[in-house]
């Protein structure tokens, strides 16, 4: 299947029921199919800039939004949202950190390291699936990127 | 015949009178007008002139201008009259010398009564006038000098039984006795009791012997003031070799032995000062060039060298080549310029062993302006460098384990750090898997669960959402105790105002009456202060949720100085006995049911007014209301 649709939202997340819950909120909200998950930080790092090259994909045309869990297994969350800032070719692809932590040291660091969004998750399901819902809304259907025409 | 005879024979007497009389005196005629008519020859040697020079001159040709006229004018008279005229007169030879001459001038008579010639016998007495004229000289000049000594000394005679026969006025003047009150009296009088009685008994004997005394002597005057005179006393002799009289010359000198004795005590007292510093202090002394010229006992008994090897060493011989080259020339260029140098010294006596002094070495000046010797003043401090030295490795040492410990401590912060990290990540997100798996089979499943199924299933979702409340809770806390602390002004007035605004004031589903009182400003941490507000009126809104209305006052009282502000509410209170468990995490004194919380809220204003350094207290009753007060460490900067 090298023709794939263009993936739309990657969600990043190693916590298999926070995955299970958070597709669930998406679904309901219509926003699940140009989902793709990665389940740490090593693997999200492939798909960006991997895979990518290996599909013959222009790492210009990757996800519209990343939805990034702040602590993960090998390549934590703070890492990999450096590694897409960094890059000239993914800088401008909003990341939105979705998160447990409060911890004022992690907000600062994200935000310095050009973090787009910063939401702490709530406990209560509702609340976490308005979340969801709402900047999947947001950052899929509401904001306007700028135009990557190809070279 | 017999009367030629008889002529004969008495003119033959009067001209071996007449011869005779030549012979021995001085003799001229002069005619009633004065005029020379006879000189003989002994009247020519006196007076140097020739016979024919002198006769028919008068007497005028040998008036030495010595008499006065009266005196001559008496003459005159007197042998005018014709009476005998005897006197003494002095007369001026041709040569210009004078003469003195014993003069006898008889008038001769004519048969009218009227004289007919002057006959003058004179006799030569310059030799005796002029020995005249040398005592009275020389009785001036012992007058003269009595004079100057009553003016310059202090004078009196006593006879041979030391009865005062003369004082001179000084000599009243000192002793302030009038004149009548010495006289006849002994020295016993004016006698002060200093000198003891061999003193008195030595001179007695000198002067009896006729030696001269001499001394000083302290005297009593009558109004008791003592006084010192500078005495000499003569003894006079009678013929016997016996003394007859005592002069005593004596001068003032109270003035000087007051300087004396004056001086006599501050030099006392400087070496009372001096064996007093020997005793407490260690002292050397050493010359412009360094060489130890004396060291007292102290000296010798700390650095264990004998006096014999010091002195004329240098003070190399006790260097413990502890002290840097500079320390040492600064020490001596402080010295030399002059200046006194005082610090602390490492020496090493004879023993090797070592010794520390507190040292002050004081330079003392010569008339050239350079040192000439420098005086050094040491005190042991050996001991009190030893328990420096402890003190100094045991700070070290404590120090060294301040560092442990903060190392430590750090650590076990991080730990705690990482640990309440986890516990935000990682506990929530069961919790959010119960809530959200919950609400999952209450969405997919609800239709076939029985009622009591589903209000299970609520009861479990509203569990795991409560737990998520203590997390946070609990997690806000222990941050407080790692967080550091801001310290700014703060307007509490502003503060507490914009609180109640985050609280819903004014409220509209209930009646609240607040009262808050003009409250001074504080010196804190700004977000965790307006914590403490939140929580205590957030407290204070909740307790009294079940009044109407409910009576909310904020203000300010006085605790030992310091402002202590409070909240007071009207609402359930609680009872006192509880009190203890107040401040306590996760302690209630209420039911869920009767009213929410976690129980953390009050521990966490316990925990932010601590780190103020304040403190936390409650009064309350049941039913009555609660009053917080609460205390911050310092007064705000004005």
């Amino acid at each position: 299947m090298s023709e794939t649709p263009r993936i739309e939202l990657l969600l990043v997340e190693d916590n298999p029921q926070d995955l299970e819950l958070a597709l669930r909120a998406l679904r309901k909200a219509n926003l699940a199919n140009h989902v793709h998950v990665s389940r740490d930080g090593a693997e999200a790092l492939e798909f960006l800039f991997g895979d990518a090259a290996a599909a013959g994909r222009r790492l210009e045309d990757g996800p519209k939004l990343i939805m990034l869990d702040l602590k993960l297994p090998k390549v934590d969350g703070l890492e990999v949202l450096r590694r897409i800032k960094d890059d000239p070719r993914t800088k401008r692809i909003p990341v939105v950190m979705m998160t447990s932590s409060k911890e004022q040291s992690d907000l600062v660091k994200s935000y310095d390291l050009g973090v787009n969004s910063y939401i702490v998750k709530p406990v209560n399901f509702d609340g976490f699936a308005a979340a969801v819902q709402q900047l999947g809304l947001y950052w899929l259907l509401l904001n306007e990127p700028p135009r990557s025409d190809p070279p | 015949m017999i009367i030629e005879q008889q002529l004969k024979a008495s003119i033959k007497e009067v001209d071996d009178l007449k011869a005779a009389l030549d012979e021995h005196a001085i003799v001229a005629v002069t005619d009633p007008q004065g005029r020379i008519t006879f000189v003989n020859d002994k009247f020519c040697a006196i007076s140097k002139y020739a016979r024919a020079e002198l006769l028919g001159q008068d007497h005028r040709l040998i008036n030495s201008g010595h008499h006065p006229p009266e005196f001559i004018r008496e003459l005159w008279t007197t042998i005018a009259h014709g009476r005998v005229w005897r006197g003494e007169i002095k007369n001026r030879a041709k040569d210009g010398s004078f003469y003195w001459v014993d003069t006898t001038i008889v008038p001769f008579l004519d048969p009218n009564g009227k004289p007919r010639q002057y006959v003058a016998i004179r006799t030569d007495i310059t030799a005796r006038k002029q020995a005249e004229e040398k005592l009275n000289a020389s009785n001036k000049e012992v007058l003269d000098l009595k004079t100057a000594l009553d003016e310059h000394a202090i004078v009196a005679i006593t006879d041979a039984h030391g009865k005062i026969t003369f004082v001179n006025d000084k000599f009243c003047a000192i002793s302030k006795y009038a004149r009548e009150e010495l006289l006849g009296q002994d020295h016993r009088l004016i006698n002060s009791g200093f000198h003891p009685k061999e003193f008195i008994r030595e001179l007695w004997t000198t002067i009896r012997e006729g030696r001269v005394w001499r001394g000083e002597i302290k005297n009593r005057a009558k109004d008791g003031s003592l006084y010192w005179v500078d005495t000499t006393i003569v003894p006079f002799l009678d013929a016997n070799g016996k003394p007859r009289q005592y002069v005593a010359i004596r001068t003032d000198i109270t003035a000087r032995k007051e300087a004396e004795e004056k001086l006599n005590a501050s030099t006392k007292e400087v070496m009372d000062l001096k064996a007093a510093l020997d005793e407490h202090a260690i002292v050397a002394i050493t010359d412009a060039h360094g060489k130890i010229t004396f060291v007292n006992d102290k000296f010798c008994a700390i650095s264990k060298y004998a006096r014999e090897e010091l002195l004329g060493q240098d003070h190399r011989i006790i260097n413990s080549g502890h002290h840097p080259k500079e320390f040492i020339r600064e020490l001596w260029a402080t010295i030399r310029q002059g200046r006194v140098w005082h610090g602390q010294l490492r020496n090493r006596a004879k023993d090797g062993s070592f010794y520390w002094v507190d040292t002050t070495i004081v330079p003392f000046l010569g008339e050239n302006g350079k040192p000439r010797q420098y005086v050094a003043i040491r005190a042991d401090i050996t001991e009190r460098k030893r328990i420096e030295m402890e003190i100094k490795e045991l700070n070290a040492e404590l120090e060294h384990r301040v560092v442990e410990r903060t190392a430590q401590l750090e650590a076990a912060n991080e730990q705690l750090e990482s640990f309440s990290y986890s516990v935000s990540h990682d506990l929530r997100a069961p919790l959010r898997a119960v809530d959200g798996f919950s609400q999952a089979v209450l969405e997919d499943f609800g239709p076939q669960l029985p009622d009591e199924g589903r209000r299970q299933l609520q009861t479990i979702r509203s569990a795991a959402q409560q737990m998520g409340v203590l997390i946070d809770d609990l997690l806000t806390f222990s941050r407080l105790s790692r967080q550091s602390l801001a310290a700014r002004r703060v307007d509490f007035n502003a503060m507490v105002r914009g609180v109640l605004q985050e609280l819903g004031a004014p409220w509209a589903d209930r009646r609240v009456e607040v009262r808050c009182a003009d409250l001074p400003p504080a010196l804190g941490d700004p977000a965790l202060l307006k914590q403490v507000w939140l929580n205590l009126l957030s407290n204070a809104l909740k307790y009294s949720g079940k009044r109407s209305p409910a009576v909310i006052e904020i203000g300010v009282a006085d605790k030992a100085g310091r402002p202590a502000y409070f909240v007071r509410d009207n609402g359930t209170g609680f009872d006192m006995r509880y009190a203890g468990k107040l401040f306590g995490v996760f302690q209630r004194l209420h039911r869920p049911e009767e009213f929410e919380g976690t129980g953390v809220g009050l521990a966490i204003v316990q925990r932010i007014v601590q780190r103020h350094g304040g403190q936390v207290w409650a009064d309350a009753a049941v039913d009555r209301g609660a009053t917080f007060h609460f205390t911050l460490k310092s007064e705000p900067p004005t």
